[in-house]
């Protein structure tokens, strides 16, 4: 089950933090999800959905 | 009319359509606004802008025939910037510029200026432009550099800050940017076309909501909204699932020689769509990097141009498509990797790339590749009449793809750019270059049933003491493919004859440059000649089965020569 975070970097750093799934550069708000061995972050829960349904079954194909 | 649909309530089809195209109105005349109140040729000329209409929540409900690059961006412009500087920070009168790659917009030309409209005291939407800016600073005149390693040679960056608080010039933020252009008054005047524009739009859509009440037009504008969703999942489904390949590269980067490449894994799942670029290179070291948002819009473009075009072209029909990419590629620059080649000249080549994945399930719709360059040639100087400082950024329209009907259109801005050619008379009459030839080039079209749109020739003499040209194109080695039997479209090319040369040559040949194609801050002098070839597109079906009519008219009309005609059409040689 994932939450929301906020970006806390100071208006003067340059924190860039990149969705886990599509890769875009995400503003202020984004979507955590945490396992035992490692945390995503994601746009919004859509990114999670597609990351579990598309990407993951994709890697293990590959692999 | 009284406040009176909620989401539930019915609102007819008349009513809804009649709001759509109110919508669509409003961004084309904030577009004629502009075209008639700028100052440089790239706005006036070329069009290169485009005019959008955002809700409070940062879905765009209203968009014209602009630039598909802009306009498939827009939504994330304008929803980073809302993000980052809060609902609650706007007031009535305020305008925000912004152009950071790096926060969701394209390349660093790209210019949105953005302005809430507010109705009875809340905000209820945004109106906003972005348009190509023809000189912001950076390392070459032009803010083009081909040659440029990372964004900060690009140009004056900008976060979405205010440049008008309620309605008064934030003279600050002002300075800063004008002082950073080489051309300060032409971009006083451009910035102004674009903020005055977004007065007309927030005039027309506060009689918007005059009209039919905040409450309906918002539960009007949601439905617009499902409802495009809605079309687009059934144009999707109407496409076999399974899994579609394509791949394209950018010739160099400029600054290295080699080539880099776009892969496309395109899957279509029931009603649909996700581009999965993650097999692309990694991210140049030159300028031809898309940004995110570039990706995803030349995504979306692809698939519009495969389904209806009936859809309302707004947020709704982007949502059914998936765009994944990998941080550190060519389609997903880092911070702080250049990028302003990866927003005209590599965008077309991603959507090309998205058409050619899905000629596989549906041919019927698709087309062959486009020429897929604009030609961007950048040049600046004094001007011996005038002895003022100038810049200018020109664009050249390259050879459309052909499709399954028809020939493909020549010497067109590439289908993301959907700009116009300047006509020869406004170049002659503002900067001192002499043209002495501008015209379709035979033969640069690829052959097939349905023959690639041609490019074109245009021939440039210096009529000042110098000029300090730059360019950045593409397709002047590789060339745009054919479907189902169509040839390769012509290669293009940039080429110069010193003054007293007798024949053109490469830049690469004439003053070291590492790329043919991508190079800056050349300096020709009076009597020099610059030929810009546009690439062509690529032919649709096999030459075998074009009509011999249209054979015998592409020879009398000049652009399929004789001999071509017989070798690549079999044309007069079996008394055909």
């Amino acid at each position: 089950m994932g939450h929301w975070e906020e970006n806390t970097a100071k208006w003067y750093e340059q924190t860039m933090v990149y969705c886990d799934l599509c890769g875009k550069i995400i503003p202020k708000n984004f979507w955590v999800v945490k396992s035992e061995t490692n945390r995503l972050v994601f746009c919004n829960p859509d990114c999670e959905q597609l990351y579990g349904d598309y990407w993951l079954p994709s890697q293990e194909r590959k692999a | 009319m009284p406040e009176r649909a909620s989401k539930m309530e019915t609102i007819d089809t008349v009513t809804l359509s009649v709001i759509n195209n109110a919508l669509i109105n409003i961004c084309r005349e904030m577009g004629t606004a502009m075209m008639r109140t700028s100052y440089s040729p790239i706005f006036n000329e070329g069009l290169d802008f485009s005019c959008v209409i955002f809700n409070r929540r940062g879905d765009m409900i209203g968009q014209a025939e602009f630039c598909p690059t802009m306009l498939g961006s827009a939504q994330y412009a304008v929803n980073w910037t809302i993000e980052e500087l809060g609902l609650e920070s706007f007031e009535p009168g305020d305008v925000v510029v912004h152009n950071d790659p790096y926060r969701g917009q394209c390349h660093m030309p790209e210019h949105m200026v953005l302005k809430p409209v507010f109705f009875k005291g809340q905000i209820w939407g945004f109106v906003a432009n972005i348009a190509h800016v023809g000189e912001i600073g950076g390392m070459a005149p032009g803010s083009f550099a081909a040659d440029a390693t990372e964004v900060y040679q690009e140009g004056l960056r900008l976060p979405p800050v205010k440049v008008m608080s309620r309605g008064e010039y934030v003279k600050d933020v002002w300075k800063i940017i004008l002082s950073n252009h080489r051309t300060p008054k032409t971009s006083w005047g451009d910035l102004h076309a674009m903020i005055g524009s977004l007065s007309i739009a927030e005039a027309r859509l506060l009689g918007m909501l005059d009209r039919y009440g905040a409450r309906f037009l918002t539960a009007a504008s949601d439905r617009l909204l499902d409802y495009s969703e809605r079309w687009m999942r059934e144009e999707i489904r109407d496409i076999p699932n399974g899994e579609y390949y394509a791949s394209d590269c950018m010739e160099d980067d400029g600054v290295t020689d080699q080539p880099v490449w776009i892969r496309l894994k395109l899957v279509v799942r029931d009603d649909e769509v996700i581009a999965d670029w993650t097999r692309s290179d990694r991210q140049a070291k030159g300028p031809v990097n898309a940004t995110f948002v570039v990706t995803a819009a030349a995504s979306y473009s692809g698939l519009l141009h495969l389904t209806s075009n009936d859809i309302p072209r707004n947020s709704g029909c982007y949502r059914p498509i998936r765009v994944v990419t990998k941080p550190g590629t060519v389609v997903n620059v880092r911070h702080p990797g250049p990028s302003v080649g990866g927003n005209t000249e590599t965008h077309p080549h991603i959507q090309n790339v998205v058409v050619a994945a899905l000629s596989q399930a549906i041919p019927e719709r698709a087309a062959a590749a486009e020429g897929a360059s604009g030609c961007n040639f950048l040049f600046a100087g004094v001007h011996p009449d005038t002895g003022e400082y100038y810049t200018n950024y020109h664009i050249d329209g390259s050879g459309w793809g052909a499709t399954a009907f028809h020939d493909g259109d020549s010497a067109m801005c590439p289908e993301n750019g959907n700009c116009r050619n300047t006509p020869v008379e406004v170049l002659e009459n503002k900067f001192p270059w002499r043209t002495l030839e501008y015209r379709l080039r035979p033969d640069s079209g690829g052959p097939g049933k349905f023959r690639g749109g041609l490019g074109s020739t245009r021939v440039l003499r210096v009529l000042a003491p110098e000029i300090t040209v730059s360019a950045l194109m593409d397709r002047t080695k590789t060339r745009a493919w054919g479907l189902f039997g169509g040839g390769k479209g012509g290669h293009g090319g940039i080429f110069v004859k010193k003054s007293g040369d007798t024949q053109f040559r490469t830049f690469s040949e004439a003053f070291g440059t590492v790329s043919d194609s991508k190079f800056t801050r050349v300096v020709l002098n009076e009597g020099d000649e610059v030929m810009i070839n546009s690439p062509g597109g690529g032919g649709y079906g096999p030459p075998s089965e074009r009509s011999p009519k249209a054979i015998e008219r592409d020879i009398r009309q000049g652009w399929v020569s004789e001999e071509a005609a017989r070798r690549l059409y079999g044309h007069g040689s079996q008394g055909a």
